[in-house]
């Protein structure tokens, strides 16, 4: 699953528009939409870091995510020059009142460069050489409990600079810049899914773990032991069809016998 | 190669981290007051960061150079190791930094002068007799070499230091620098070997056996002592066949003079490194070979050990002295 993350919703409109989301009602603290597969959603948190924190736990709680979803804040950012409309994901996140650090890992191949942020409490013009914005650190610090720090980023899309500062953005000026990055968005998702699948491959159980726990009964250290005992099974006796072994066994634990016995009978090829 | 690089606030002017940063000028560059900021921080994942790793140039401050286990050692009373370097280019597969690590990003602490004055200091407290140092424990010592230039830098305190052997363990072929310089005597180039299939198998990334095995031809050419390390010695069935392949295309080719030393050990891993690697790589038919626990250690039941290190020994010792064979039980 894809959890978004904007403050505001000029932001959000032309995210929700293209991914086609729609708002859950049921929810009431924060606005969540989601799309229709359930795949993509989006909460709108409010201005500060402390309304992100929030966001992201009430998402949670609400949507029950897993650890490898991707989760994404969007939204815009200033800096002294890089040009309006410019997108930039973040390396590292600083707090500016606590001066606590984080760095997303950013191990794909990004769509626009990379570069620190600075969160704010208030708004600045005394722009520097970086990003400032106002819910990154709350966001990223609450997210990284939930996911892992490879699929948690911040895309911002530079909405004032040193030139032109934040008295000339608007709503209409942020959905139109935002817009404009949708691709980019797109594209961060895209490199971003084959990593969340990659998760899934390494933290599901084998595939006749289920089966096995509704024909009977195993403790949770012997739930541990048929884990991996079937997962030995699938990689030492590939073709060999593991049921018809197991089958007239009545207890968990003389099924785990049979496993080991059959398992460690086998020969031991390390390469095909 | 590298699209991050992550340098400590302390060492940023450091000439050696300045020389590094101008090797790759197109690269992302982040400040960090800590390596520990990025490295091994909990939420992160060693198999997907090893995808992308990046450098992390940092200073070490403490245990630099650190005994070695009881057990380790190619002859000499006194052993310690070093680690320029954290995390290795390779990505073996048996290869115990997978689960001591949440982080797969290179560390290159810049400091050398430090870990240069810390042997100086070793090689004090012990007078005059011979110490040994070992490096690649922690890091392959040459992957990095034409980046880090660790052998031109730590060379010079060996050639000046002839009761100090230094151990350069590595699976690579950058020997470049060695072989631009004049070989000393204390010096090791001690190359780890599995038979190909195996390399095939779990050595993502390294030199297959033939590059690894010209190098040390070249290294020997060129007049540099070599090791052999056949550790980890990973089971399977028909390893006699494959190991004795591997030590036959070795010893018919090396120069047995400058073999300095051979030594084995069969694969284990402590406990909860195993088990967080069964879980990184479910996938793996290594961490499904015929294993046993024994003092929070995984290994080969016994029976398996004792087949596999007699087999290795009895051949071994036909090519070579027994005083140049260090088994590692």
């Amino acid at each position: 699953m894809i959890h978004i993350f904007c403050a505001l919703p000029c932001e959000a409109q032309p995210i929700i528009q293209n991914f086609k989301l729609t708002e859950l009602k049921q929810f009431d603290l924060f606005r969540i939409y989601q799309s229709k597969d359930k795949e993509i959603d989006l909460t709108i948190t409010g201005i500060g870091k402390l309304n992100a924190a929030s966001a992201v736990s009430y998402h949670h709680a609400s949507l029950n995510t897993k650890a490898s979803d991707i989760w994404l804040n969007i939204g815009v950012a200033g800096h002294a020059d890089i040009s309006i409309g410019e997108a930039r994901l973040v390396n590292k996140i600083t707090e500016e009142q606590t001066k606590s650090c984080w760095y997303p890992q950013i191990i794909f191949k990004a769509p626009c460069d990379s570069i620190a942020l600075i969160t704010l409490d208030k708004p600045s013009d005394d722009y520097q050489d970086a990003l400032f914005d106002m819910e990154a650190s709350g966001f990223y610090q609450m997210a990284i409990r939930l996911g892992t720090a490879e699929l948690i980023h911040s895309l911002k899309i530079i909405s004032d600079n040193a030139e032109q500062a934040t008295s000339t953005v608007n709503a209409d000026s942020v959905k139109k810049m935002m817009a404009k990055h949708v691709i980019t968005i797109k594209n961060i998702l895209d490199s971003l899914k084959p990593i969340t699948l990659e998760i899934d491959s390494i933290i599901s159980e084998p595939k006749e773990y289920k089966e096995f726990l509704e024909r009977w009964h195993f403790t949770q250290s012997e739930r541990v032991q048929l884990s991996r005992l079937l997962q030995q099974w699938n990689l030492r006796l590939p073709n060999d069809e593991i049921t018809k072994h197991v089958i007239e066994n009545t207890t968990g634990k003389s099924v785990l016998n049979v496993l080991r016995e059959k398992i460690n009978a086998s020969e031991f090829v390390i390469h095909d | 190669m590298i699209s991050t690089i992550y340098i400590e606030e302390e060492i940023a002017s450091h000439p050696r981290t300045l020389a590094i940063l101008e090797r790759f000028p197109e690269t992302t560059k982040i400040m960090c007051e800590r390596y520990g900021e990025i490295f091994n921080r909990k939420s992160q994942n060693f198999r997907l960061q090893k995808k992308q790793p990046a450098l992390i140039l940092a200073r070490k401050h403490k245990s630099l150079v650190l005994p070695t286990p009881i057990q380790y050692g190619i002859g000499a009373e006194h052993n310690y190791y070093f680690s320029h370097m954290l995390n290795c280019l390779y990505d073996c597969r048996y290869c115990f930094l997978q689960g001591m690590f949440q982080s797969a990003h290179y560390i290159l602490f810049v400091n050398y002068e430090d870990f240069i004055e810390d042997m100086n200091s070793t090689l004090n407290k012990h007078n005059n007799e011979p110490v040994h140092f070992f490096s690649g424990y922690d890091c392959d010592s040459l992957a990095l070499d034409p980046v880090t230039d660790f052998t031109n830098e730590f060379l010079p305190f060996f050639e000046r230091n002839p009761q100090a052997l230094l151990e350069l363990r590595t699976k690579s072929t950058q020997i470049r620098s060695l072989l631009k310089r004049e070989p000393i005597k204390n010096c090791v180039i001690a190359f780890s070997f599995t038979p190909d299939k195996i390399a095939q198998a779990l050595e993502h990334k390294a030199p297959d056996v033939n590059k690894r095995l010209q190098a040390i031809l070249d290294l020997q050419e060129a007049g540099w002592q070599v090791g052999l390390r056949f550790d980890p010695l990973i089971y399977t069935k028909g390893f006699a066949n494959e190991y004795s392949e591997l030590f036959d295309r070795i010893f018919t080719k090396i120069n047995p003079e400058l073999t300095h030393s051979v030594s084995l050990g069969t694969f284990r891993l402590p406990k909860d490194y195993f088990r967080k690697l069964e879980k990184l790589y479910p996938d793996e038919k290594l961490f499904a070979s015929p294993l046993t626990e024994e003092n929070n250690s995984i290994s080969y039941p016994v029976e398996i050990r004792d087949d596999m290190l007699g087999f290795c020994k009895d051949i071994i010792t036909k090519h070579i002295p027994s005083e140049k064979f260090f088994p590692c039980y």
